[in-house]
């Protein structure tokens, strides 16, 4: 088992929030002395802690350190003393010098236009030369959009480690800062990958796809807590958990902190023995004047304890602590691009015992939950490798999010208000005029890896049995989820284990309601085409709010195109004689379903593939 | 009556904070209460600190040390 550390600081001179925090009441300055003066003690306050639980650190310089001598200074000889990688931050572009020469307050590099994406990289990079005589290795910001990413390949080829997105990071943070704060890139990996050329957020699927260099998230973010509510609250992150306000307030201990750093490190079981944390906490995090309720106390004893937990762990011999640079050349040793990145993540913070399973390779994103039956409750199709630029003079300003074709928090899910359905995939059971949705069921799954003879690996999530009662009878049913490696696919297969009448017969509807989108609302549905079909017979309807269904016994497929995300998306079914179905919706419901029905007997079992694929 | 300003910390709307948002408040100092911009919530100095702690109710483990991660 290996658990690596990434220790990241920057000097940021002006940095976010303490300008706005500190200023208050004050003309806006960010060119002041006592400004400066303060973002500088934090950066050797974060470095003093660090070195002291003898853990390495990257230091991310940022544009505006690269005028100031001392930031300069500092880094050189913490390098040479501790070992910690000097790399360039594209965060902590705001200050005097970079405002007069691009006349804007703009400060996040992936909505710049492309032109000026490139001769800010051009200036920042140049800069860090012209300061320490060499170029960055490891660079980063919130996001870095697939463009801006092979344009920093194409003229710094040198740079093979990125802080490329900051996980769920979208619509809820959004909300959270009162529709203010313009980070929005849901879908991506929660972990470290190797963006593909054409969609930082698809990890490369071959060499042909490989950007050129690892991206890591920023933090290690709670797999639940985060998808459910406000990410800034969520990771590993000190502060980031007082901001949570999950702290006890008379005793200052965190222990939800800690906890979350040891299920990141439990991770290493579904992941050839490794697992990951990224720690980064800018400047405005440490600031004197306090963080909301938090006194400045209180914020450094958070990060203090933090980094004394990692070097803890250090000393036990169960972390090792790497620069970005040393991780890169780890990562690509360590994986294959199609091997994927797999967490069976349990709640550690409401009492809940939830458990999503989040699966992460070239082809998808896929999250299941436990709570529903194993319901696939999120669905991105990598295999689309969208081309997806975003900037100013793009079609997406600010919206960098990996489109969805299921997402349960914005499409509703299994639960919606009186009429329609929401996104989500699962399976409904009847049995005389009744009916139940495995969505309905809780339960708990346990993870394996089958290897087949010629050595594809599948990963498979045996989920524990669960009960249907209907009246008169019970069925006893268990479902397993295959993922198998390079495949694009999804195998979900249910059996009946025991049903109190083993004579009965139930109706077993495997479906998926989905549409797509980044955010909470609707897009056109129109030119989605709908099929099903066996030996050359094909059923479609294309998309027009009428509520329309198309089936077929013994359908070979049933599929979704959807041209908008250039993504196609199909079920089949182990069963020659279930009848595949697609159904339309409606304004109300602007989803699509697909699916398959079938009578099942006790001890049968059905499976389904979901299937991914470039629609061009 | 003269403009608002902030405490000695920004407080957070205790009532937006519960439903993900996170707002700073002001504080009226002829009235001694803070109040958020966003909704009707207004309240002293304690009320505010009393219903931080309220906020918590969700947490249930919070304070629970876990040395297990999975169900099996």
């Amino acid at each position: 088992m290996e658990f690596i550390l990434n220790l990241i600081h920057r000097p940021e001179m002006v940095p976010e929030y303490a300008e706005k925090v500190t200023g208050h009441g004050k003309v806006e300055d960010i060119g002041r002395k006592a400004l400066l003066t303060e973002s500088l003690d934090i950066f050797k306050t974060q470095q003093e802690i660090a070195h002291k639980n003898g853990l390495k650190v990257t230091i991310q310089m940022t544009y505006a350190s690269l005028f100031n001598d001392e930031a300069v200074a500092l880094a050189k000889e913490h390098h040479e003393r501790y070992g910690d990688e000097i790399a360039l931050s594209l965060l902590g572009l705001p200050c005097r010098e970079f405002r007069e020469k691009y006349k804007t307050k703009d400060f996040c590099i992936w909505m710049f236009s492309m032109e000026d994406k490139k001769e800010i990289v051009n200036d920042v990079f140049e800069k860090f030369h012209e300061r320490f005589g060499f170029y960055p290795e490891s660079t980063g910001s919130y996001y870095m959009d697939a463009d801006l990413i092979n344009y920093i390949e194409e003229k710094y080829p040198m740079v093979k480690c990125a802080v490329a997105t900051c996980w769920e990071e979208g619509p809820k943070a959004y909300h959270t800062c009162n529709n203010s704060w313009y980070t929005l890139f849901d879908g991506g990996p929660w972990a470290p990958w190797i963006p593909s050329k054409q969609n930082t957020h698809a990890p490369a699927a071959d060499a042909s796809e490989d950007c050129g260099l690892v991206a890591i998230p920023h933090l290690s973010r709670d797999l639940i807590a985060c998808y459910d509510g406000n990410g800034s609250n969520f990771g590993t992150h000190p502060q980031n958990v007082l901001r949570g306000m999950i702290y006890d307030t008379k005793t200052w201990e965190y222990t939800y902190l800690y906890n979350l750093i040891d299920q990141y490190r439990s991770l290493a079981k579904y992941n050839n023995g490794y697992a990951y944390n990224m720690m980064f906490v800018g400047p405005g995090w440490m600031n004197k004047m306090g963080r909301w309720e938090a006194p400045y106390e209180l914020l450094l004893k958070s990060y203090e304890d933090g980094c004394a937990y990692y070097g803890k762990l250090k000393k036990e011999g169960a972390l090792l602590d790497m620069t970005m640079s040393e991780f890169a050349d780890y990562y690509r040793k360590k994986k294959r691009y199609t091997e994927p990145e797999c967490a069976l993540w349990r709640d550690i913070l409401y009492g809940s015992d939830k458990q999503l399973f989040w699966y992460c390779d070239p082809y998808m994103r896929a999250c299941v939950n436990m709570d529903q039956g194993g319901a696939i409750v999120d669905l991105r199709p990598y295999a689309a490798k969208l081309k997806w630029e975003v900037g100013i003079g793009t079609k997406h300003v600010q919206d960098a999010s990996y489109p969805f074709l299921i997402q349960e928090k914005y499409r509703a899910g299994y639960f919606t208000h009186y009429a329609g359905e929401g996104t989500v995939r699962s399976a409904k059971v009847s049995c005389n005029g009744e009916e139940t949705d495995l969505c309905l069921c809780r339960t708990k799954a346990h993870f394996s890896e089958e290897k087949s003879e010629d050595g594809v690996v599948t990963r498979v999530l045996t989920l524990d049995p669960v009960e249907l009662e209907f009246d008169g009878l019970t069925v006893t049913l268990q479902t397993k989820e295959y993922f198998e490696e390079g495949s694009g696919s999804i195998r979900i297969e249910r059996r009946i284990l025991e049903m109190s009448d083993p004579s009965a017969k139930v109706e077993i509807n495997e479906y998926m309601v989905a549409c797509y989108g980044t955010t909470e609302y609707p897009e056109d549905m129109t030119g989605i085409t709908l099929a099903c079909g066996k030996d050359g017979e094909e059923k479609r309807i294309s998309y027009e709010y009428r509520c329309r269904e198309e089936s077929l016994a013994g359908a070979a497929f049933v599929s979704a195109v959807i041209p908008a995300i250039e993504t196609k998306v199909s079920m089949t079914c182990s069963a020659p004689d279930a009848k595949g179905y697609v159904r339309e919706g409606y304004a109300f419901s602007p989803m699509f379903t697909l699916g398959y029905q079938k009578t099942m007997t006790e001890k049968e079992a059905i499976s389904t593939w979901l299937r991914l694929e470039k629609a061009n | 009556m003269a403009q608002a300003g902030k405490g000695k910390l920004n407080y957070r709307c205790p009532s937006c904070f519960l439903r993900d948002l996170d707002i700073d408040m002001f504080y009226d100092k002829e009235k001694d209460e803070y109040y958020c911009l966003r909704c009707q919530y207004c309240g002293s100095e304690a009320d505010v600190l009393e219903k931080n702690e309220m906020i918590r109710f969700r947490y249930r483990a919070m304070a629970k040390r876990f040395d297990k991660f999975d169900f099996d």
